[in-house]
């Protein structure tokens, strides 16, 4: 593994060319950089020298053997020869014994036409083999897991795959068992290979041993088209490629140095298991194709739309502007977002617009960091956030920086997760006490003393004032945090914090919230919230406002997601357009909120998928969605990048069109565009924050957007936590990536993950409830329940009750009312 | 003739720590705890004694690269014994433990280590048994533990048992292995002296070598450096086997002629003569009968043409193929290659597959050419000394004995001939 960036070089000669490159730079990276390609097995950039399959043979003057270029460290006026005839006969004999027992597979080999073996072999090895024996037999399609097959025969045993295991997801799942001849990869003690990020080794595997089981022997590379592309599912954004053959959707790879160039800032060249086998909704057979009306009648796209904005416009007329709303998601593209808000703010004159049901706004008391600047902090301040379940590739890059770059983490969370164990310490409060905590931490921060939180957080003061040490000691310090874990008053505690550490002498700090969601962060700055605009102009900005968007825009707050609902239960919002989003699953309340919705005059659902609310729609729109449309996205760490379409839709516009022809229905003057770009340029007009972004700065790894600046921190003081009564548990629902949704569906090559409903119990509460581990319970608040399996353990410190939203159909948000509340439950047998 | 480490060898009972003292044993450690641990360092150097486990390469010097002020540092005893032909370590470990022990406890005292492991071939259990007695033993004395002797130094040692991998016996799997990892040779740089076992500096030594820092010790390096010759000093044991009439270990002084030591293993059988013989066990190339005049000592030897090596003199006699030795080694190392890296993983193989089909009178003639050309590319281009190893008996016995190839050859032309 590479360790910190040297600034020291060195200079050498590489088969006659001058090289100058840091001091303990291996050859062949050294090579690479005048356009020397040294053929290698083994060697990863991102899993450092090994040395086992000898691929990489060079001579190096003045020793007397054969050097490895992969482990060779280069020194100064060093002379290197990859040419000379010693280095290209041992190539050529190391290809001859990697070739002895490989099978002649190429014809059906889903590597062939991208394979390293096949390509070092054209290049450096010998025209015929010399062996006349029969080649060793072994077994062809041995599953690792249900995604990822291993054919034994292909395998060169380069341990790419083990070290990766070892290294990168640093589960160790994958071992080399056997000796000689006979070694082979194995999972450790047979268990499946089940981690959260086991098809990256498809990719690095230099043949076709391991294979992705859902893209066996489905298409040969030169009929694909690959698209290099975004990842749609969590806040990462990784970078993806996604091979289509006839506008078929056939595989995800990582965008890596194996077929691209990595994008370091934002993945490392990684990706996890939702990401690349979690693809299938593009071909769902639950999307949905067509618009339609309430009562399921197929209209024309443009028809539908022209409906939808008339409509809404009509009730404007009738009832004001406030009798309309919109909620979006984290899901939609900044363009779809940008579009939506400009419709219902300069067509209809509202501020109802939203896009999540936890509490956030717009912008940070200290920088916004690049998922890079995790590597190159001091310290992480992990508060929160269950970056494995949440946003995986996270957690490889928080356990690389721990592991290589001594990088500090600090762990601040209500339940147990996979980051305790790189974590230097690890504080767990109680279900519901965060903001306590955080002011508590504040003002440690600040040197003032610490008052008891034993009782309330579950914590010591004595902790709370190692871990504001450990903060004062550090340089640079980076906060990672879930807003919508965050209850209550947290949500102002956090930026408070943020406010402190930033201001602490001597101090780098920055942080990067991790919502659920693609593009959350983008929501937020199209300004998909009811009382900021785009850029994070607040509503009291109305000079700056009137400026970008005419002296008509509307200044009135406008209502939350949930206010929304609650409107549309009284009868006061009349019309509603839900995009990509299903609030009769997802929101809080869950049935109450499809009452609610039956209660509105007009209800447009613009999806990809049927939902259980678009079968309340009046009016359903189709949406392409990810892999048909084009759009860029700004991910956890603030970087905008595209996400260009691999698949093509001749029969339907893609979103951004459609809703730009609702805003010119209402208003012809309005601009068309040429194509999503065109919707950026705008946005990069309008959007403070955004004025660099088009599409030629974020070509290739993307581009920062400019953070806004945070509106006033609210300090307030931390409410005293709320009391439980009659035995009853506070809830914690968390969050597990492979839940049973619409995205990934019963057929979903991923299902083997679904869980079961779990409610998570501490030992000293179960044993209050006579309760173990395994019984049935029903998880109950007011009329409304949940089923479920009881664990009991250590995942959350007593007094709550955790359950992981792990299916649509569990219901779990039917238990939930007011999320800023704390939601109180019982368990019964 | 001299005797150092076998003076004692067949006193009755002298794995017994009471027996031990009684012929002297643990009064070296006692003087040398008077003195600073790098006074007995130097001695070390200066009587110039080589590793015995195969490399040869200086004791102390070795010692010396531990990486400076980083702590804890670790010992550790290559006890995994398993190359072809030698069995000396065998002895030490079965007939006087204690011998190991003071030697390791020196060691650790020069070094500044406080923690020592004996790494011990899984087959040899029943040694490991004789060896934790002998710790225990040492532990009630008080050569062991917290405060050994009533001095500052603190010493513990603990035993591991392999689980049969010739590999583990190269130092860097050894440690891997020792860590509960797979047994497979690390990269170097780092050498064990500065990252070893669990990253820390480690100094790893063969049980004869540590056995012999006893002597190094008791009578000084002077004493030590004038046995032997200028770059072999002391003496070594020579496990002797094959056809010889007295199999078994021998310690002689370095430099003694190779004849002479057959002579004591009783020469060859009746009516037999040498043929061939491999100095320094399975990974050495083999020599013919007209060099067995050769010094055995590590310079003569490589002007021969071969190795010292572990100390395992194979002895074959005229009734031998050389064809069908190589075949064995061949399989040999077939067997034990760790896979790890290509040439070896896939040479050791095939070069066993042509070596039976020569052997089972199914060669032609290319597979001479063949032999040597595989040989080739593994020379110098696998990952650890064990690919060379491989390829040793078969250079060497095509260089020395090609007539032994070359009549399977013929036998095999003639029997497809007759087909
Ligand atoms: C394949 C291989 C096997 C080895 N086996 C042994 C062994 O069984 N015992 C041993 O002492 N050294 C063995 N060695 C040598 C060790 O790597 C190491 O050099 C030695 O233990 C150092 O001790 P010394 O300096 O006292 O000789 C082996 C080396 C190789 C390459
Ligand atoms: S399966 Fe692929 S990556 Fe793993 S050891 Fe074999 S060739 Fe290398
Ligand atoms: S970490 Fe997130 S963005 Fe990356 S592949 Fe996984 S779900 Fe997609
Ligand atoms: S040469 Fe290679 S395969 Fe052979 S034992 Fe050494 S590391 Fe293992
Ligand atoms: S790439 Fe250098 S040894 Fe494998």
């Amino acid at each position: 593994m590479p360790k910190k960036t040297q600034t020291e070089t060195v200079t050498l000669t590489i088969d006659g060319k001058t090289v100058t490159v840091p001091k303990g730079t291996v050859a062949v990276d050294a090579a690479k950089t005048v356009g020397i390609d040294i053929p290698v097995f083994c060697y990863h950039e991102k899993l450092g020298p090994f040395g086992c399959c000898r691929m990489c043979l060079v001579e190096v003057e003045k020793m007397p053997k054969l050097a490895t270029a992969c482990t060779q460290a280069v020194g100064q006026d060093m002379v290197i020869k990859t040419d000379s005839p010693k280095a290209v006969k041992g190539r050529q004999g190391v290809l001859e014994f990697t070739l002895l027992n490989h099978p002649l597979d190429c014809p059906v080999c889903d590597k062939g036409g991208e394979c390293p073996l096949q390509d070092n072999t054209f290049e450096h090895g010998p025209d015929l083999t010399r062996t006349e024996f029969t080649r060793y037999n072994r077994d062809k399609a041995v599953p690792l897991s249900p995604v990822v097959t291993i054919d034994r025969e292909r395998c060169i045993a380069c341990q790419r795959c083990t070290r990766y295991s070892d290294i990168v997801e640093q589960e160790t799942a994958l071992v080399m068992v056997n000796r000689g001849f006979q070694n082979r990869v194995q999972t450790f003690q047979d268990r499946p290979y089940d981690t959260r990020f086991s098809g990256n080794v498809v990719d690095i595997c230099p043949v076709g041993a391991l294979t992705n089981t859902t893209y066996r022997f489905k298409s040969r590379i030169w009929d694909l088209d690959n698209a290099e592309t975004l990842c749609a599912h969590c806040g990462v954004n990784c970078n993806i490629v996604v091979g289509v053959r006839s506008n078929e959707f056939m595989r995800v790879q990582a965008k890596s140095g194996e077929n691209s160039q990595a994008n370091d800032a934002v993945d490392d060249g990684w990706i996890c298991d939702k990401g690349r086998f979690g693809y299938g909704f593009v071909e769902s057979s639950n999307r949905v194709l067509k618009c339609r009306n309430g009562k399921g009648d197929t209209l024309e796209a443009n028809d539908a739309l022209g409906q939808a904005a008339t409509q809404l416009k009509k009730i404007t007329d009738e009832h004001g502007p406030q009798s309309v709303g919109f909620i979006g998601s984290p899901y939609g593209t900044n363009e779809e977002l940008y579009l939506y808000q400009k419709l219902f703010r300069q067509q209809l004159g509202t501020n109802n617009i939203d896009f999540k049901t936890y509490r956030q706004t717009p912008g940070l008391p200290v920088e916004h960091y690049d998922v890079g600047d995790i590597e190159t902090s001091d310290m992480v301040l992990l508060i929160a956030s269950d970056p494995t379940e949440e946003a995986p590739v996270l957690d490889l890059r928080i356990k690389k920086s721990v592991s290589f770059f001594d990088v500090k983490l600090a762990v601040l969370n209500d339940q147990k997760t996979d980051m305790d164990k790189p974590a230097a310490s690890s504080l767990r409060y109680n279900v519901g006490s965060e903001a306590e905590v955080l002011s508590a931490l504040i003002e440690a921060l600040n040197d003032k003393p610490v008052r008891g939180l034993e009782k309330t957080a579950g914590i010591a003061p004595k902790q709370i004032k190692d871990l504001a040490a450990t903060i004062q000691g550090s340089g640079k310090v980076c906060v990672i945090y879930n807003p919508a874990a965050l209850t209550g008053s947290a949500s102002d505690r956090i930026l408070e914090l943020l406010q402190t550490i930033g201001g602490l002498p001597d101090k780098q700090c920055g942080a990067i919230p991790v919502a659920p969601g693609t593009n959350a962060v983008g929501a937020l700055d199209m300004g998909a919230h009811p009382n900021f605009y785009p850029g994070g102009l607040a509503l009291s900005d109305s000079e700056k406002i009137k400026t970008l968007w005419g002296d008509e825009a509307p200044l009135q707050p406008g209502l939350s997601a949930l206010e929304m609902i609650q409107k549309a239960a009284s009868g006061e919002l009349k019309g509603l357009v839900v995009f990509r989003a299903n609030p009769v699953v997802d929101f809080p309340g869950g049935p109450t909120v499809a009452e609610a919705l039956k209660k509105l005059d007009y209800l447009v659902v613009h999806d990809m998928l049927e939902t259980e609310t678009t079968q309340l729609a009046n009016l359903v729109l189709a949406s392409n969605g990810p892999g048909y449309d084009d759009g860029t996205t700004t991910n956890i760490g603030g970087r905008v990048q595209f996400r260009k379409r691999s698949l093509v839709r001749e029969d339907h516009p893609p979103d951004w069109v459609l809703i730009s022809r609702m805003i010119r229905a209402l208003d012809p003057e309005a601009p068309s565009y040429k194509n999503s770009f065109g919707v950026t340029d705008e946005i990069s007009q309008k959007v403070p924050g955004y004025e660099a972004i088009n599409k030629n700065a974020i070509k290739g790894m993307g581009m920062p957007r400019k953070g806004s600046a945070c509106s006033e921190v609210q300090g307030n003081g931390a409410p005293a936590a709320e009391k439980s009564e009659n035995g009853a548990l506070r809830l914690r629902v968390a969050n597990y990536l492979f839940a049973h949704d619409k995205i990934l569906d019963a057929s979903s090559p991923l299902s083997h993950h679904f869980k079961s409903s779990t409610v998570y119990l501490n030992a000293e509460d179960a044993k209050a409830l006579g309760i173990e581990t395994g019984d049935e319970v029903k998880v109950v608040s007011g009329d409304a329940e949940v089923s479920a399996e009881a664990e009991v353990s250590d995942r959350c410190n007593p007094g709550a009750a955790l359950v992981p939203r792990v299916s649509d159909e569990q219901g779990l948000m039917a238990l939930v009312g007011d999320p800023d509340a704390a939601v109180w439950v019982q368990i019964k047998k | 003739m001299t005797q150092l480490l076998f003076k004692h060898i067949n006193v009755e009972g002298l794995a017994n720590i009471d027996v031990y003292e009684k012929h002297g044993g643990y009064e070296t450690l006692k003087k040398a705890l008077e003195q600073k641990p790098e006074e007995i360092l130097e001695t070390v150097k200066a009587s110039g004694l080589r590793g015995r486990g195969g490399a040869g390469f200086p004791t102390g010097l070795k010692w010396s690269f531990l990486a400076k002020d980083v702590f804890p540092r670790y010992l550790v005893c290559n006890a995994d014994e398993s190359e072809p032909g030698t069995c000396k370590d065998r002895e030490l470990l079965l007939k006087n433990p204690h011998l190991l022990i003071e030697g390791m406890i020196l060691c650790a005292y020069a070094c500044r280590v406080e923690i020592g492991y004996n790494y011990i071939r899984g087959e040899f259990y029943d040694l490991c048994e004789i060896f934790e007695k002998a710790l225990e033993e040492a532990y009630e004395r008080g050569y062991l533990g917290k405060n050994i002797l009533r001095s500052e130094f603190n010493l513990d040692i603990h035993t591991h048992l392999g689980a049969g991998a010739y590999i583990c016996g190269e130092e860097s799997a050894l440690l891997n292995s020792l860590e509960g990892m797979r047994g497979e040779p690390r990269l170097k740089p780092p050498f064990p002296a500065v990252e070893g076992l669990y990253g820390k500096p480690t100094v790893v030594n063969n049980v004869e070598t540590l056995c012999a820092v006893v002597p190094v010790v008791e009578g000084g390096a002077e004493a030590y450096a004038a046995l032997g010759t200028e770059k072999s000093k002391g003496t070594k044991l020579v496990s002797v086997s094959g056809h010889v009439r007295n199999p078994g270990n021998f310690e002689v002084v370095l430099g003694t002629p190779t004849s002479e030591i057959i002579e004591m293993a009783g020469g060859m059988r009746e009516g037999r003569k040498l043929k061939a013989f491999i100095p320094g066990g399975s990974s050495v190339p083999m020599l013919p009968a007209g060099k067995v005049d050769t010094p055995y000592d590590y310079e003569s030897l490589q002007a021969a043409g071969s190795m010292l090596g572990s100390g395992a003199l194979i002895v074959m006699d005229d009734s031998a193929n050389v064809v069908k030795e190589t075949l064995r080694i061949a399989s040999f190392y077939m067997h034990e290659s760790c896979g790890k890296c290509t040439p070896c993983r896939e040479g050791t193989r095939w070069l066993h597959q042509i070596l039976g089909e020569i052997e089972s009178g199914r060669g032609k003639d290319e597979n001479i050419e063949l032999l040597q050309d595989i040989s080739d590319n593994m020379s110098f281009k696998c990952f650890c000394p064990l690919g060379d190893a491989a390829i040793a008996p078969v250079l060497s016995g095509i260089a020395n004995f090609r007539e032994d190839y070359e009549e399977l050859l013929s036998q095999a032309k003639a029997g497809a001939a007759a087909e």
